[in-house]
């Protein structure tokens, strides 16, 4: 009886601790063999001089060297990257959350607008990126617009001070529904009763904006801010479709020119690129962790 | 029993793998043995080599030709991942342009031995003209098949120059002049392309060149490189000529709506003028890049390679053969509107007639004639690095952000480093 019922209870506890295991066993074995395993290995390569047809040849940590010391571009990479998240985030969140506040208010034919922000979200970014190809044409809408009210043409993707901004301004287009669509279901979150209270209390529209609506998104922001931020750091579409990196590198984002090294077949050199954009977003990501952890 | 069940299952697992193991190491197949290639092609629509498997079945019943369509792009995409870890095609067109990376690092198989030393019977030297076979060959292998060629000539509209009664420019003055008198505000330029192809071309036609014979120094920033690239800029400074940037659109678009009036460029663009412009027929010519001190160009165009770790090299090589008969060569321009690479298909009366959109000119007498002096890039493992830095050099000069010798040198001091590594 005894025995039999220390067994019972033996397999009862087997069952608590290895039963999740077994649940998560397909996604951990896939984590591990489809992220973790690559990514250690894409580590290794960047370590050595590997071209992937001929043997690896060890170089210790030459690629990173090079790439801050004696790669000009990567550097104009680097910086073209930060300027476009910049860009991009001073931008996309604010007009994202302008909009949801729009969207909040009574207005007729809501869901209309809402989907009309929210497509080009899921829109192909090659096909969006086309469509603002045609746009910053020499003789396209932009520039049309221009002659009509008298103006120079603008060499929107040509001309190396003004093409990083073209692209900024065709990706923020496309991303800040995303933004308007989160901010939204966290507007209409916050209890109603508090904006009556302060509604009560005399408060004006600013002052309700400020003292309940910014407070109640704060890790809405957050949340958006830092996905923003690890996504830009990310682009890639848009710089291919639109400019290849160019004119005079001025376009060329750190994802583009790890592409280009892996075309070259620069696979030690491109994995050192990849593992410095990783060191990047884990910094972003722990930021993100630490906010979220203080909810 | 339930030990014994997991060890049937490993053995079992074990020896599956094991066994595919082995087939990937299997030995060519003999002559009679039934075997399967792969083919890769990037041509698009308009290919040439998916009209000849049948055929090439017909005669070979024993190999299947398994045919994948892609693009360009994909096609250099895939390359690159099969020849890192995977299975290659037997088969593959390549752009001239790949041929540095992929023959540096060993990614093709030398057809020399392949071949015993012939083409369909002819030697190689006797198939293809000096230029064409020196573009095929990687320190004495012969690393692709040429099959279409690409050589830089001059597009130009003769009926424009007719009626202002201007003759076909052969020097660089008389394109200055020309260009100059054919220009009306911002219709009717000649082409400028930011780029290597269209760099290098002025530099070779000024006795410049862009590496040293051995391939150990940069010298496209000597006196005669940057003196061909002045003369470059001034067609830009003196706006007869558009520099073609990102916002320009396709160079088509600019030949319909007149912005351009001559540009220098390949044959295969001859195909894509009449099938996008056909209401430009015979208004269109074609002659000899005008020059400094001789006729210079690139020389590119499309391989048929066998990548090095493809199992069928044999069959391969027959279907190779088999497209680089004169009779299935002459499909290159028939389909493809593009340059047979072999002189005897390109001299051939289904090629070389006169043709109605050029205003009834040969154009391939052009460009059979550009060919003659025509170069290929250098065969070095850094040639993407020095391309990138002359092409930036080139973006940098038209644009007027740096002087020619500046961005030049600027250039020259980047891709010596690339060099050195």
């Amino acid at each position: 009886m005894t025995v039999g019922s220390i067994t019972g209870h033996r397999k009862r506890r087997w069952g608590k601790y290895v039963m999740p295991y077994l649940f998560i066993a397909v996604p951990l074995l896939s984590f591990i063999i489809f992220v973790f395993i690559p990514m250690l290995v894409s580590f290794w390569w960047s370590l050595n001089d590997y071209s992937g047809i001929q043997p690896p040849r060890f170089i210790g940590f030459q690629n990173y060297i090079d790439l801050f010391t004696r790669d000009k571009y990567f550097l104009q990479a680097l910086r073209n990257t930060s300027i476009f998240v910049l860009l991009g985030m001073s931008i996309g969140p604010t007009l994202g959350l302008l909009t949801a506040i729009l969207l909040n208010q009574k207005v007729n034919f809501q869901a209309i607008f809402r989907t009309a922000y929210y497509l080009p979200v899921m829109t192909s970014l090659v096909v969006v990126s086309t469509i603002w190809v045609m746009l910053y044409n020499q003789n396209g809408l932009f520039n049309s617009i221009l002659h009509a009210i008298g103006i120079q043409p603008v060499r929107w993707l040509s001309n190396p001070s003004i093409a990083l901004v073209s692209v900024a301004i065709a990706s923020i287009w496309q991303g800040f529904g995303f933004e308007t669509v989160i901010f939204l279901a966290a507007l209409q979150s916050i209890p109603r009763e508090l904006y009556e209270a302060a509604m009560i209390d005399g408060a004006n529209g600013w002052q309700q904006f400020r003292y309940i609506t910014v407070p109640s998104l704060r890790f809405v922001i957050a949340f958006v801010y830092i996905y923003g931020i690890i996504g830009s750091y990310q682009v890639f579409d848009q710089v291919f479709v639109m400019t290849s990196g160019g004119p005079v590198h001025s376009t060329t984002t750190l994802v583009y020119y790890l592409f280009s090294k892996f075309q070259d077949l620069r696979l030690g050199y491109a994995s050192a690129i990849a593992y410095i954009l990783f060191a990047i977003l884990v910094v972003f990501s722990l930021i993100e962790l630490r906010l979220s952890r203080e909810k | 029993m339930r030990i014994n069940k997991v060890l049937i299952g490993m053995l079992l697992i074990m020896s599956f793998v094991l066994g595919a193991c082995g087939s990937g190491a299997q030995q060519p197949a003999a002559s009679n043995e039934k075997v399967t290639i792969t083919v890769w092609d990037y041509y698009g629509e308009a290919t040439p080599i998916k009209p000849l498997i049948e055929g090439f079945q017909k005669e070979n019943p024993n190999i299947t030709v398994q045919y994948e369509a892609l693009d360009w792009d994909t096609t250099l995409e895939k390359l690159n991942v099969v020849t890192t870890g995977g299975t290659p095609p037997d088969v593959v067109t390549t752009d001239m342009t790949w041929i540095p990376k992929f023959a540096a690092l060993g990614g093709f198989t030398d057809l020399k031995p392949l071949s015993g030393g012939k083409l369909n019977g002819e030697a190689w030297d006797q198939a293809y003209t000096p230029g064409g076979l020196e573009a095929i060959t990687y320190k004495d292998q012969i690393v692709a098949a040429l099959y279409d060629f690409d050589v830089y000539a001059l597009y130009y509209r003769a009926d424009l120059l007719e009626q202002k009664g201007l003759q076909v420019p052969k020097t660089w003055d008389e394109l200055k002049d020309v260009s100059l008198k054919l220009a009306e505000g911002d219709k009717y330029l000649y082409q400028w392309g930011a780029d290597t192809f269209h760099g290098s071309q002025w530099i070779y036609e000024n006795g410049g060149d862009l590496l040293s014979a051995d391939n150990k120094t940069v010298v496209f920033n000597s006196p005669e490189a940057v003196a061909a690239t002045q003369t470059y800029l001034d067609l830009l400074t003196n706006k007869s000529a558009i520099y073609w940037g990102a916002d320009q659109g396709e160079r088509i678009q600019g030949i319909k709506d007149g912005r351009i009036a001559m540009f220098s460029d390949g044959p295969y663009n001859m195909g894509i003028m009449k099938s996008a412009a056909p209401e430009m027929a015979g208004k269109w010519k074609v002659a000899l890049h005008p020059y400094g001190k001789q006729p210079g160009s690139y020389l590119g165009g499309t391989g048929l390679a066998i990548p090095a770790q493809a199992k069928q090299k044999e069959a391969a090589w027959k279907f190779i053969e088999y497209a680089m008969r004169v009779e299935n060569q002459i499909g290159v321009y028939t389909y493809a509107g593009a340059a047979p690479a072999l002189t005897a298909a390109l001299q051939s009366p289904e090629v070389n007639v006169a043709d109605p959109y050029f205003g009834g000119q040969k154009p391939f007498d052009v460009f059979l004639e550009a060919m003659k002096t025509a170069k290929h890039f250098p065969y070095v493992r850094q040639w993407n690095d020095i391309d990138v830095a002359f092409s930036t050099a080139m973006e940098q000069i038209g644009l007027g952000q740096k002087p020619v010798k500046d961005a030049l040198d600027e250039a020259a001091a980047i891709a010596t480093d690339a060099l050195s590594k």
